[in-house]
């Protein structure tokens, strides 16, 4: 996982978890404030009630005076103003409460106080009539019902007041009428305010108001502007005038609380009653929301530990986890290291087991083709098969390689079955048949003849399978069978059935897992003397991988083993191929002593290498074609050459020193004064790890061919880039191959493999005809008459006609040179 | 990369410039810093009463939001008194006597309002402190003494408001003096409005006759104080005082640049309906004054007209005079200290905080009336007031004509409007002309 995803994923985590600590500390602090809300509602609603309660015993004390005056009245004796007033004077307890009496009969308002003007001592007179307060005259007078001014000022003292009233009857002692008035309680406002101070409870920053029908204050709070709270709650809470209308009859009709502006644009809190026993009276109390909700909302603090908790955390994890990463970097770097280590010690050891190869593998070619000394060519083909092991050994390490590296990659070519199997059976055949090993085949006749997929691959995985077969086989043999089977999902393509059974040690049940295991050889104290590197099964299995199938192992231990696969594979000619027995005998037939494919002795070749025994392996190895090949043993060599003399081809080689190929064909390519501009250059090269193939094609040359030199495909390569009109493919001459012109031999022996054996080792020069018995031989004579009969020495076989054609051979002894140097010698007696 | 740098390098060095600008201009302003800074502790506890005749005194209210900010353990109130002129003397006498009150001008030298003056604390004396200089002169206040009682909150004139919309859809310039007013009310007239000037037919300060005349009336007492004494004795021969501005009305009335009737049928008071006559947005030019301009604000969003079809309105003087119109610069409202205060040091205190062109500026703006210091610019409605040249601005302290003289002429004023009397009657009539 990346870096970035640990962090983003922890960040989240820890954001997970202060989120649902915000959200439960939240819901918490939402419920703790809505219960402060409804305590400081009921606290609102119990101070109207305390107030309601203050103001109906006013209204009582006010009643009292009134009823007082009104019963002399009713008692046919109204008091006079004066009288009345005085009454009231005695009947007031507090200094602060004032009494007035004034007429409303005439609209007058005017009277006398309980108090003199405190302008003048000697004045008692009061006026009401410029101050707007008794409106409502008209409306009758419910029992029990507060009759409440607005605040207003007391004209005689200028103190803000409120006036409780009712009506009276009293005597104009001027007129001598009984007139209509009102005694008036007049109690300053501050006198309540004072009682609210102690209302406001718990609470230390709540004001307690009072508001009439219209929002005028009676009495309000210092964060309470203006003379009406309407007009105040419209300037700083902005809102619809629908919305608006519903906040006031909110306000006159229920009780309840919200939230509003102040002046400050500060949050608070209003609750609100209308006060009972008034028609028209309402309690606000203001109160700052941070008061009513602070001690009850989220733990801020302990929320900030806890983040920084989590957010040590995360660093602290973070730094744990730079601190691994720094090691795994630096164990990363050193796995690299080593990989790159391991890429050049592949390289080098390609290259350096190669270069001595091509010289070891190219001489002996030589040797094969020219010597004629049977154990002089026994020798060489022991030295090119153990080459030949050699390079497989190498070719599976560099392809193990690959495969780790991730770069090896499935290419489908068309490919002839028959080519294919005869690649396998050549190879294989040989190696059974020196350790004695029967190999029979059973390859379905009915396989198209040409397929599509991986042909190196394939022949690869069982080459490997085929080869471990011989190789762990003493006794016995190998049958190889492959079959066909149509593929069901896919008319278009065949499931090929790959079996390769042996009879060799087998494997136990245990050892079976390790059998795919690189570098990992099962019962290795067992087997050390076989040759090998672990890699062969590891490399089948992931090619097989790669290509959709598996290797499925059968095996029973001390008896022998059955690797089988099944693969599905395009068809492109699906013509079946036939019997592969007459193909391989064709193949067998035609396998002879090298013969170049072509001459060209116009064509100018220069190959350039620093190892003089390489350069005449590749000299003599293209001898036969007549090309005329000069060599030059440095880069600055070639580039003399090259830009001297035409050539049709060049061969450079890689690694060099001083100058190597690729610095070498930057120089060649960037000479203009060549006659070699258009000419093509191939690398020639023991390095054969992956890539490399890429880094030459992109270093300028055209193609390349790995050391040591296959004389096969270096012979394909040139006729690919030599112009056709100086090559002249050489045709072989058939005419000595035909049965007519061919000598006949009949082999006698009771030994299937001996008999196989000189089969293939004479039927190249003769037509050779097997026979395990002399009753076979009897009757195949009775048909036929052999110009040559080899019978083993244990053969009883006697025949007069055919005495002076009868050979004995050592069956014990039997190799190819002493065979072939056997009949070569008797027919040439006879010529 | 570089680039980048480079980049919030500069961004870097150009946000600490910015930073520091205001500090560099408050270090060089330190020297004459009117900064408020208090002199007793801020911790001090009080409770202070502001008693006035505004049933709505939100500006103040402001103005001790700031105080707080100071002395934070304390308490502003702000009291409406009922029927203040008879109740601010016995509440100074009384039990809860205000720490400051309201006064206003006319009401010195009446013996009634003696006692408001009496009981006021010196606020030139240099041991309050009390920076008075930011007081524009001709609305600072001194008695025959050179005693200030009194702070001017606010100041007022008497001119119109010009909705300015309309004057620049006609292409006209605002007159300057009669000839243009007049030229002026014929093209708007012909261009469909039928009553150029319009105002409210009464016979309070804001009223027709008062706006338009009263400041060529002040002009010819200010120019000629020999009359003053008649004038304020009532003296019907002082009434010829009032001849040449009484003439002007008249033409003025006569000319057709404002229709009587009009006025009358569609402006009820001389306030709330002046106002939202005005915001119909019809009338290019509406008599008034600085007290009717201070309720222009909060009414822009009460008028349906305006709020559906706003349009700039600015108040000039009215061009009354040949050459020129004449801007009265008279006090609104004023506050006086109670020396009786409980509170003495934290009334004075709160003076001392209120009296700087910033706080006064500040209420002022919110009043939206006239500032009492040398920025008119602080509202824009009343720049046309700004660098008004002295011969032409007549000052509290320019004439002294006490209230009954000044009622004398709004009564005349009225009636030579309405045509009830004619110009000559009304200057004989001086001195017993009904005013109630």
């Amino acid at each position: 996982m990346k870096k970035r995803n640990i962090i983003i994923i922890n960040i989240l985590i820890v954001g997970l978890i202060l989120f649902v600590i915000v959200k439960y500390a939240n819901d918490r602090a939402h419920e703790s404030n809505l219960a402060s809300i409804a305590s400081f509602e009921k606290m609102t609603t119990t101070t109207g009630q305390i107030i309601a309660n203050y103001l109906e015993d006013e209204q009582h004390l006010c009643d009292i005076w009134a009823n007082y005056i009104n019963r002399s009245a009713e008692a046919g004796e109204p008091m006079t103003v004066d009288v009345a007033i005085s009454y009231i004077r005695k009947a007031k307890i507090s200094p602060e409460i004032s009494g007035h009496l004034i007429y409303i009969d005439d609209g007058s308002l005017d009277g006398i106080s309980t108090s003199a003007s405190t302008t003048d001592p000697s004045d008692y007179s009061v006026d009401y009539s410029p101050i707007n307060l008794f409106d409502d005259l008209e409306n009758g007078i419910a029992e029990g019902q507060v009759h409440l001014t607005r605040a207003y000022t007391n004209p005689l003292n200028g103190v803000q007041s409120i006036a409780f009233w009712n009506r009276v009857k009293v005597l104009d002692d001027e007129s001598g009428d009984v007139r209509d008035g009102l005694v008036i309680r007049v109690v300053p406002v501050s006198s309540l305010e004072h009682k609210l101070v102690f209302l406001e409870g718990e609470y230390e920053n709540v004001e307690i108001s009072l508001i009439d029908w219209d929002g005028d204050y009676l009495i309000h709070g210092k964060s309470l502007k203006n003379s009406n709270f309407f007009e105040y709650f419209k300037s700083y809470n902005p809102m619809s005038p629908q919305e608006y209308n519903e906040v006031l009859n909110s306000i006159r009709t229920d009780i309840g609380s919200m939230h509003i502006r102040n002046s400050k644009n500060e949050d608070s809190f209003i609750a609100y009653t209308p006060l009972r026993g008034l028609t028209s009276w309402y309690l606000i109390a203001y109160i700052p929301a941070k008061e009513l909700t602070d001690s009850k909302s989220i733990d801020w603090l302990l929320l900030g530990i806890a983040s920084v908790g989590l957010i040590i955390l995360l660093l602290f994890n973070m730094c744990i986890l730079r601190g691994y990463n720094r090691r795994l970097s630096v164990a990363a770097e050193a796995a690299n290291q080593a990989n790159e280590a391991k890429s050049l010690f592949l390289s080098t050891m390609s290259h350096d087991i190669r270069t001595p190869m091509n010289a070891i593998i190219g001489m002996n070619e030589m040797i094969i083709r020219d010597s004629h000394e049977e154990e002089t060519l026994m020798y060489a083909d022991s030295i090119r098969t153990a080459g030949e092991t050699l390079l497989g050994i190498i070719s599976d390490i560099l392809d193990f390689s690959k495969i780790e590296a991730g770069k090896m990659e499935i290419i489908p070519v068309d490919y002839g079955f028959v080519s294919l199997l005869n690649d396998l059976v050549n190879m294989v055949q040989r190696r059974a048949e020196e350790k004695g090993l029967t190999f029979e085949l059973d390859i379905d006749r009915n396989i198209p003849s040409v397929l599509c997929g991986d042909e190196i691959k394939i022949k690869q995985v069982i080459t490997n399978i085929l080869s471990n077969a011989v190789k762990y086989t003493k006794e016995g043999g190998i049958v190889f069978s492959i079959s066909c089977n149509k593929c069901e999902d896919d008319g278009d393509a065949v499931i090929l059935h790959v079996s390769v059974k042996d009879t060799g040690i087998g494997i136990k049940k245990e050892d079976l897992d390790k059998l795919f295991v690189a570098f990992e050889r099962i019962e290795e104290k067992k087997n050390r003397n076989i040759e090998g590197t672990g890699l062969g099964m590891a490399i089948a299995e992931s090619f097989l991988s790669m290509m959709g199938s598996r290797l499925c192992v059968e095996s029973e231990y001390g008896k022998g083993s059955v690797f089988s696969f099944d693969l599905k594979q395009k068809v492109v000619n699906p013509e079946p191929m036939g019997e592969f027995d007459a193909a391989y005998k064709r193949y067998l037939s035609n396998r002879k002593q090298y013969k170049s494919k072509f001459v060209a002795p116009k064509a100018r070749i220069l190959v350039v290498d620093d190892t003089e025994v390489n350069l005449k392996v590749f000299v003599n190895l293209l001898s036969k074609t007549k090309m005329q090949i000069e060599t030059a043993d440095s880069g600055d060599a070639a580039i003399t050459l090259f830009k001297r003399n035409f050539y049709h081809v060049i061969f450079l080689d890689h690694m060099m020193p001083d100058k190597d190929g690729i610095e070498t064909i930057k120089e060649m390519k960037a000479c203009m004064d060549t006659p070699n501009k258009e000419t093509p250059v191939i690398c020639l090269t023991a390095n054969a790890v992956s890539g490399m193939r890429e880094m030459y094609i992109e270093a300028g040359f055209n193609d390349y061919l790995t050391k040591p030199i296959d004389t096969g495909r270096l012979e394909k390569m040139l006729l690919k880039y030599l112009p056709h009109n100086i090559v002249e493919e050489v045709t072989e001459d058939k005419s000595s191959l035909t049965p007519e012109n061919r000598h006949s031999i009949l082999v006698i022996n009771e030994d299937v493999n001996i008999l196989r054996r000189l089969k293939e080792w004479l039927s190249d020069s003769y037509d050779v005809t097997v026979v395990k018995s002399k009753e076979q031989a009897t009757a195949y004579l009775k048909n036929h008459e052999p110009e040559l009969i080899l019978a083993g020495n244990e053969s009883s076989f006697e025949n007069e006609k055919y005495n002076s054609k009868i050979i004995r051979f050592d069956s014990g002894e039997t190799d190819q040179g002493g065979v072939v140097s056997l009949a070569a010698d008797f027919f040439e007696g006879n010529q | 990369m570089k680039k980048s740098i480079k980049r919030i390098f500069s961004a870097t060095l150009a946000a600490m410039l910015l930073i520091g600008m205001p500090g560099c201009g408050q270090k060089e302003e330190a020297g004459t810093s009117t900064e408020f800074s208090p002199k007793y502790s801020t911790e001090t506890e009080y409770k202070l009463t502001v008693a006035g005749s505004y049933a709505n005194f939100e500006s103040l209210e402001s103005a001790c939001e700031r105080f707080y900010a100071y002395y934070p353990n304390g308490e502003i109130e702000y009291v409406y008194l009922d029927d203040y002129r008879n109740t601010i003397i016995p509440a100074l006498a009384g039990q809860e006597p205000p720490d400051i009150y309201v006064v206003q001008h006319w009401m010195y030298g009446d013996d009634q309002f003696a006692p408001l003056f009496e009981g006021a604390e010196v606020l030139s004396d240099p041991e309050l402190d009390i920076n008075l200089d930011s007081i524009r002169p001709g609305v600072r206040w001194e008695t025959d003494n050179g005693d200030i009682l009194t702070l001017p909150i606010f100041a007022t004139s008497y001119g119109m408001l010009v909705n300015m919309d309309i004057f620049e859809k006609e292409n006209l310039e605002v007159p300057k003096n009669y000839n243009e007013l007049v030229e002026t009310c014929e093209k708007l007239k012909a261009a469909g409005y039928d009553s150029p000037v319009m105002g409210a037919n009464t016979t309070t300060t804001p009223g027709v006759g008062y706006a338009f005349a009263y400041p060529l009336f002040a002009k010819t007492v200010k120019d000629d104080r020999s009359v003053e004494a008649g004038l304020n004795n009532l003296d019907p021969a002082a009434g010829e005082a009032m001849r040449d501005s009484l003439t002007r009305l008249k033409e003025f009335v006569d000319s057709g640049c404002i229709d009587v009737e009009k006025c009358s049928a569609e402006i009820e008071d001389d306030y709330n309906s002046v106002i939202m006559r005005f915001f119909e947005g019809d009338v290019p030019m509406m008599l008034c004054s600085g007290d009717v301009v201070s309720g222009t604000k909060k009414r822009e969003s009460t008028s349906e007209a305006f709020s559906a079809n706003p349009f700039r309105y600015d108040f000039y003087v009215a061009p009354s005079g040949d050459e020129t119109g004449y801007y009265m610069d008279s006090v609104s409202i004023l506050f006086c200290v109670n020396k009786n205060s409980e509170n003495l040091d934290m009334t004075n205190e709160f003076i001392r905080f209120l009296t700087s062109e910033d706080q006064l500026g500040l209420m002022a703006q919110e009043k939206r009336l006239i500032n009492p210091t040398d920025d008119y610019f602080i509202d824009e409605v009343y720049s046309s007031l700004s660098g008004f040249s002295e011969d032409c601005t007549v000052n509290s302290r320019d004439i002294e004509l006490l209230d009954t003289a000044v009622k004398q002429f709004r009564a005349a004023a009225f009636a030579v409007v309405n045509g009830e009397m004619t110009v000559d009657e009304a200057v004989a009539g001086y001195g017993s002309l009904p005013t109630d």
